[in-house]
């Protein structure tokens, strides 16, 4: 039986400071995917690189990274480096915690990504009297850009949901931690939890549509 | 026209569809046998786990007085603070022995017993923190758990005195605040006088001190149920009333609690 009356008004007035959180949210998720793109090219680097060193550390990462529950990693990255006396604050141990997920998933796409482009495109750009390091950032990596853009969009959208894991590390001001204090300030649990999933819904959209156009403009030929 | 025997017969039909109807929460719990508390279970003495795992605590014992006057076997469903009121919505449990302070706001969406405990606040911290009044966590990091009495008022302070340095967390169970305040993350906390005794006395977290008074109010919880049982609500605070009145109130005050017996009313006023 469900035997709950809806009390909506309420609810509508503590939309503004929901708004508020899912900004946080949408922050927290931006951040956590420009940090973790811009590992997760060193870490495909890694895992294609003859430098045992380097590829094990990038193996082991990306491995830590995929086959552990994100609420671990957040969790560790709060209490886990507390214990050994490093006091990240909530907010940062969210974004190190989605960044290091966002590292390790995106790594995989982004060797994907490389391995889809042909090494006679290096080659041809080293010909042309382009440097090592000027054919991988000028010819194979807008190639992978492309190639990766989808699975990037993908885990933008993962990155954004994941930030309601900040609640468990003490967050209060994303959309999820705003939630859950309304919530457990007037117990009406249901319509709060309602509009956030609505909110969250909207925002992913947003992110999936802005992405289509994006690349609608970006990747013509 | 309708004959005698066809109308006594529809009568007989509606009343028997019909009646189910009038069973309220109370029929309910005493026609399956099973009362169904929300109770949590890491907030000692209140709520907790003995070594094998079993629940115990001041709350355990009470809904098994209830289930017993009821003539009902007990079940004990663990429910963390946040999810008080989802579980009785939803249907997972009757009635709420969870230490839930009566607030107005709350008030709105779940019906409250008479109160059945009273709890003070005090300031729970670690050695060396230089804390040791509610005015010195002015500009110091302290958290607690969501939606608690004690957070809400904790919370409301630290956006009052508006200092820099001083910051608010809330964390999901009592459990993590006690972690946090034992690695550091937070400097104080503020507790209920019987969790902050129980917890230095276990000696399960190194350094644990009360740094004082809160100075809040009395905190008067309720047992709760969904708002608009009446049948069930009456009960209880029946219930609440002999409690006291038979003397098992202060006999499992003793038991769990132990020093003075908190009252449950407030001169000059009715409840």
């Amino acid at each position: 039986m469900f035997n709950y009356t809806f009390h909506w008004r309420p609810a509508f007035n503590a939309l503004p400071r929901m708004f508020e959180g899912a900004l946080v949210s949408l922050q927290i998720a931006v951040l956590s995917l420009v940090i973790g793109t811009a590992i997760a090219v060193v870490l495909a680097l890694g895992r294609r690189s003859d430098n045992r060193l380097f590829y094990g550390f990038a193996t082991g990462w990306v491995e830590l990274a995929r086959n552990t529950p994100a609420l671990f990693q957040v969790y560790m990255t709060y209490f886990g480096l507390g214990s050994l006396g490093i006091h990240l604050d909530s907010y940062a141990s969210l974004l190190v915690g989605i960044s290091f997920n966002n590292a390790g998933y995106l790594a995989e796409s982004f060797r994907g990504g490389l391995n889809a482009i042909p090494e006679t495109q290096t080659r041809a750009a080293r010909s042309l009297g382009m440097g090592a390091t000027q054919a991988f950032r000028l010819v194979v990596l807008p190639q992978m850009f492309r190639i990766v853009f989808y699975p990037l969009t993908n885990q933008m959208v993962w990155a954004l949901l994941m930030t309601s894991l900040g609640v468990t590390v003490g967050l209060n001001t994303d959309l999820t931690g705003v939630t859950q204090e309304l919530n457990v300030r007037t117990f009406r649990t249901f319509e709060y939890f309602l509009f956030a999933a609505v909110i969250y819904y909207l925002m992913a959209k947003f992110i999936t549509l802005s992405a289509r156009l994006l690349a609608w403009r970006l990747f013509r030929y | 026209m309708m004959n005698f025997r066809t109308g006594l017969f529809a009568a007989v039909v509606s009343l028997a569809i019909a009646a189910p109807a009038y069973a309220d929460k109370l029929d309910d719990i005493i026609a399956s046998g099973k009362l169904r508390c929300a109770v949590t279970l890491d907030f000692p003495p209140m709520g907790s786990r003995d070594e094998s795992n079993n629940p115990i605590g001041f709350d355990v014992d009470t809904c098994n007085d209830l289930a017993k006057i009821l003539g009902v076997e007990a079940e004990i469903v663990e429910t963390p603070f946040p999810d008080r009121v989802p579980a009785l919505v939803s249907g997972r449990a009757d009635v709420g022995v969870a230490s839930t302070s009566d607030t107005l706001e709350r008030a709105k969406t779940i019906g409250f017993s008479i109160p059945y405990f009273a709890f003070k606040m005090v300031v729970l911290t670690k050695e060396g923190s230089n804390i040791d009044s509610y005015e010195s966590l002015k500009g110091r990091k302290v958290g607690s758990t969501a939606g608690t009495y004690e957070a809400i008022a904790l919370e409301a302070d630290v956006k009052k005195w508006n200092d820099s340095k001083g910051s608010f967390r809330s964390y999901q169970t009592q459990a993590d605040v006690f972690l946090a305040l034992s690695q550091g993350q937070i400097e104080a906390t503020v507790v209920t006088n019987t969790v902050a005794q129980a917890t230095v006395k276990s000696g399960r977290f190194k350094g644990f001190v009360v740094g004082g008074d809160s100075g809040y109010v009395t905190d008067f919880v309720s047992l709760i149920a969904l708002r608009q049982e009446y049948g069930l609500l009456n009960y209880l605070n029946l219930f609440v009333h002999q409690q006291v009145r038979t003397g098992r109130y202060k006999e499992l005050f003793d038991k769990w609690v132990g020093g003075d017996l908190p009252g449950l009313t407030v001169p000059g006023v009715y409840y």
